[in-house]
Order: C-alpha cells, then structure tokens, then sequence
C-alpha cells in the first residue's frame, strides 16, 4: 500500500528539481503550488494616498498572469472609497473580492463596516491574497483583527505614499508616518495630482521616497504612474526604481 | 512666532475634510471646538494632527450643544474659532448659532451635510440648508456659503473668517459628505502672499480697563426684559443685514445671457450644471446656469433679472425643494415656469441634468 508520507517524499522530490517545478507550475497552473509561492500583499497608507487602487492593480495583475487571488477590503472605517461598487467587475475578472455588499450594509448605519467573518479568517485561504487596509495609522490596527497575521512569515506589508498628500510631503513627515505604521516591508511611490499629474510631480515624489527608503532601511518597491502616462515609454524613474502603471479604478467608485 | 504654516502656494492633493483644516490653519484660526460626526471627522482628524506643529488649540466636547457655545466662548475670548459638524450635529449647535445671531458673534461653522432627516445617512445630501440659513429662533441673519470643490471650500473657508469679523454675522461653510470625502487637487496658499489680510480679531470680555471708568462697559446679553427692548435689537440687526447684504452675496453664470432653459443649482450639484450645459450647447441648445454661491443672502437682484430672461427654470437639488424656497422667496412675482429635479440624498449626474432639460426644450 502506498503511504502518504511517500507521495509526500515523491513531491518533495518534484519539486526539489527546478525544471520539474516550473513544469508544474506551468502545466497544473496553480492548484499544487507549493505554500512559499503565495504571494501576500497588504496596502497600507495615509487617508486617500491610493491603497485601494494599488491594492486593486495588484489582485489584476495577479490574476492576468492566471493566478488565483482574493482581494480583501478592509477599509473598515471610510464607507466611501470600498471595493464594494467595483466588486461585481473585479469578480467577472475571476478575482475573489471579500468586501461588503451594499444590500448586506443595510441597517449598519453610522456605526459603519464591521468586519465578516471572511475577512477575520482570510489569511487561512491557499493561493495569493491581497489585502486593502484603509485608513492610515488607525487602519493598520486593523492587522490585529485578522487571524495569523502576526505570525504570518509571506505577509507583505507596503506602505503607499503620494508626497503631494501636505502631510505626507517631506522625508520628515513620510518617516514619522511609516514608524508610526507598525512592520513595513516595503514603499511604493505613488505620488500624484489627479489629473495633473505629470513626470515632474512623480519624479518629486520618487526622489522623497528614495531618501525616505535610505533613512528607515525600507526599499522601495515601485513607482506608480497612470497608464494614461505610458506612451512616453519610461519603465524606471530617475531614481532607479522600476515603474509600474496602474489603471485607476477608483474614481469609479464614486457617485 | 510659528512658522507660516504654507509658504507661498502649493499644488496639492487631498480630500475636502482635508482642505477645511488646513484653509483654518492657513487663515490663523487658533481653536476648534467639536464633537466628532460624520461626514466631517477628518476635519477634526487634520486639525489634531496639525493644530500642535503650528501653536494652534483643539477641544473635543461632550456634545454639539456644548461645542457650538465654546466656539462661541472662543470668539468672546477674541480668538479666532470655529467649528464643525454635519446633520444632528448641525440640530444641536442651532441654539448656539441663534445666540451668535443675536449677539453679533463672529463664528464660522463648516457644515458637511449628510442625509436627513434626523440621523438619516452619514453619506451625502444637500438637506440642511434650510437649517443653516434660517435654524434656531431667529431671522436667519447668517452668511451662507454653499461650495462646490476642493479649491472653493479651501478659499471660502479662509473667507469665511474674514467675512464672520468683518460684518459680525454668523458665518457657515456649507459643504456636503461628497465634498469632505472626494479627492482633488487644489492650490493652498498663504493668504497674505496673495493680498488678503486677515482681519484682526478681538475680544468682547475682558478688555484692559475698569467698565464704565477707564472704558464703555459691554453690555453682553441675549435675553431682554420687553418685547420693545427686543424690537430695537432684532430692527438694528436686521437693518445691517439688509444694508450689507448686496455686498455679501456671492453669484456664478455660465451661459446666461440669450438661455432659454436656465438651470440652478448649488452646491456640488452646480458641477454637473456646469457639465450639462456645456455639453447642450455644444449641441446649439441655449441652456444657462445660475449658480448662488451665497446661499444667504442670496443674490436677489441678479437671480431675479435672469429668471425673468428665461422661458423656462429648472431647479436641481440634493434635497426636496429646500434651495426651492430660498429661491421663490427671492424672485416672488415673477411667472417663469419652474420645473423641480429634487433628489433627496442622492447625488445629480450631468446626464440626468441634460435629460431633464431636454424635457423642457
């Protein structure tokens, strides 16, 4: 009779073997990806520095590339900026979005969003999670809810900063603010002006980052740049750090 | 002496709660007083994180009742106070504000109106209007204005101040839950780099001197012992109303002059206005909008010449008819058809708007 511990030895062995990994990953897509290739993502931030939109990018980005994602809203505390309007597009993508519907937030009232029961035991799903913490130094409590985040070893934690934010706009603030955000893995620039933006404002912003990055020890992970930005071709910023362009979901969100 | 708390001007890139405390810092307010109620709990948010980088004071009350009379206390005192709130919240501090009326002090109230009535929704609604043009148990001598994006609720609230000290009304910044919570990029700026001084504040209790030898003593009250007593003082308040009024009110037009379908609307619903008749002339339609800016007092002479130059009025509001009054009151007399597009709590599209004329074209 064959035993479990040999299929267990067998696959141990598979997957020791590079090529045979990646032929896996390749050939059963990601329903036998070992655990360590789980990516685990939170987006925390200042008040509207733009979790949400790169948390979202994120989830999309994950799910082009085939791999199967859930999405969690966890802004609990501002009922305007959630994933919920967007959450039925972000489905018909095959994304898993764990957040509030509207029809299930009657009677919630003023006492706002509390948190489901999906969202406290999220981080015992298999496959990539990204999670959406709203709402700046408050919000980042918020880890406290859900279970196994402390002693999560794959949990990322990026901070999102737009330096034309007035609070977020020195090396100073920016330091005080991610200190003041618990475990932070990484930062992402995300500075912009709406609409206005051009490459002067991120360039800015990418050069406060870097010194915000030297001085806390933290690296940063990406500028973000609107797609609308992308005909000029630009892949890093003057800085060295890679570009990413995002699509912006958000203002859809609103009205 | 801090250091000015913006130099110079600054492209930048916030919500609308936002906006209201920094514009407070920028024009030297020294003391919030409030009680926390969305939509407006950012502005007390900012203004905690800011207020003790910059010299400046907060107090949390028990209550809106409470809040409302120490700002009242704070500009008594001579400081440059101000407070803010939304919906209930707004309820509770109309005693506060009628004191305000009667006793000619200057304070400035930043109003993010949600939905109501009564607790409602904490979203978004332009349902207290009629409360803060005419609340409490006076005759509405109240300066109203009504915003619409980041960049006015930054230069009204700085105005705000200055128009509170300068004429000795109450003065409302009347913003909405849409406005607090959206995001857009405005310029701050010190106001003094662009030629507006702010105007001094001072004290109306305890001024250097013993009353009635070294100075006049000032005779602070709100209660009066005959209905003749009580006459003269609301005559007197009411005659400078009326005489500062013309120079108060505040208007916008877009497209007025040969409009045959003239919409109004306040507010943030004066963008999708602004859209609307943008997109029906590039159609040949001849559609103008009137935006008052000051709700109270509102801009009588000009709202009227133009009402009267339409065939036709259509009147949008995020609420059911209480901009509607305010307007009837003003051009009373005149037989323009008018045509309602009230939607209580909700917000207006540009789309909507454009339907709603084509209606009457």
């Amino acid at each position: 009779m064959f035993r479990t511990s040999n299929i267990l030895k067998l696959f141990a062995i598979l997957f020791n073997n590079s090529s045979y990994k990646n032929y896996f990953l390749e050939n059963n897509n990601f329903e036998v990806r070992k655990i360590e290739d789980r990516i685990i993502e939170a987006y925390i931030g200042e008040y509207a520095s733009g979790k949400s939109e790169n948390a979202v990018n994120r989830a999309v980005e994950l799910r082009e590339q085939g791999r199967k994602v859930t999405l969690v809203d966890l802004d609990l505390v501002e009922p305007f900026y959630t994933l919920r309007p967007i959450k039925k597009q972000l489905e018909e993508l095959g994304i898993d979005v764990v957040a509030w519907e509207t029809r299930e937030t009657m009677g919630l009232g003023e006492a706002g969003s509390i948190i489901k029961p999906a969202m406290k035991w999220v981080l015992r799903r298999e496959h990539d999670i990204i999670l959406d913490i709203g709402y700046g130094v408050e919000g980042a409590k918020t880890f406290n809810l859900i279970e196994g985040a402390a002693e999560n070893k794959d949990l990322k934690i990026f901070a999102i900063v737009n330096t034309s934010r007035p609070l977020t706009a020195s090396v100073e603030d920016i330091v005080e603010y991610i200190r003041g955000l618990g475990k932070v893995d990484g930062l992402i620039n995300n500075t912009h002006l709406g609409d206005e933006t051009d490459w002067e404002v991120i360039e800015e912003g990418a050069k406060i980052a870097s010194e915000v990055s030297k001085e806390l020890g933290i690296p940063v992970i990406y500028t973000a740049a609107d797609e609308k930005l992308k005909d000029i071709g630009i892949t890093t910023d003057k800085q060295g750090f890679p570009v990413k362009y995002i699509h912006r979901y958000m203002p859809l969100s609103f009205w | 002496m801090t250091e000015k708390p913006i130099q110079g001007e600054k492209r930048v890139f916030m919500t609308g709660n936002e906006v209201v405390a920094w514009a407070a810092l920028a024009a030297d307010a020294e003391i919030m007083y409030g009680y926390p109620i969305t939509p407006q709990n950012e502005i007390m948010h900012y203004w905690t994180r800011l207020a003790p980088k910059h010299g400046r004071r907060f107090l949390q009350t028990e209550d809106e009742i409470s809040a409302g009379f120490t700002t009242v206390g704070g500009v008594l005192a001579g400081r440059r106070a101000f407070t803010a709130t939304a919906g209930p919240g707004n309820t509770l501090m109309q005693e506060a504000l009628s004191m305000a009326e009667m006793m000619r002090i200057p304070i400035v109230q930043v109003v993010t109106q949600r939905g109501g009535p009564s607790t409602a929704t904490v979203i978004y609604s332009q349902q207290e209007v009629t409360m803060t043009c005419f609340g409490g148990n006076g005759e509405g001598a109240r300066i109203v204005y009504s915003t619409s994006t980041h960049q006015e609720l930054y230069d009204y609230t700085i105005k705000a101040f200055n128009t509170a000290w300068k004429y000795r009304f109450p003065t409302h910044v009347l913003g909405d839950g849409y406005q607090s919570k959206m995001r857009e990029s405005l310029t701050m700026y010190d106001p003094q780099a662009r030629g507006i001084d702010m105007v001094p504040t001072e004290p109306s209790l305890g001024n250097e001197g013993t009353p009635g030898v070294d100075r006049e003593p000032n005779h602070l009250r709100n209660t009066y012992n005959t209905e003749d007593e009580l006459y003269d003082v609301v005559t007197n308040i009411m005659s400078d109303w009326e005489k500062y009024a013309p120079e108060i009110a505040e208007y916008q037009e877009y497209d007025v002059e040969d409009a045959d379908v003239l919409v109004i609307a306040h507010g943030v619903v004066t963008r999708a206005a602004q859209a609307a008749v943008k997109e029906l002339r590039a159609q040949g339609k001849k559609v103008g909008h009137f935006r008052p800016v000051t709700l109270r007092p509102i801009a009588e002479e000009q709202l009227r010449k133009r009402v009267e130059q339409a065939k036709s009025v259509l009147v949008v509001e995020s609420a059911y008819g209480q901009l509607r009054k305010i307007l009837d009151n003003a051009i009373y007399g005149l037989t323009t058809p008018i045509t309602n597009f009230f939607k209580p709590g909700e917000g207006v599209t540009a789309d909507e708007v454009v339907e709603e004329v084509n209606k009457l074209l």
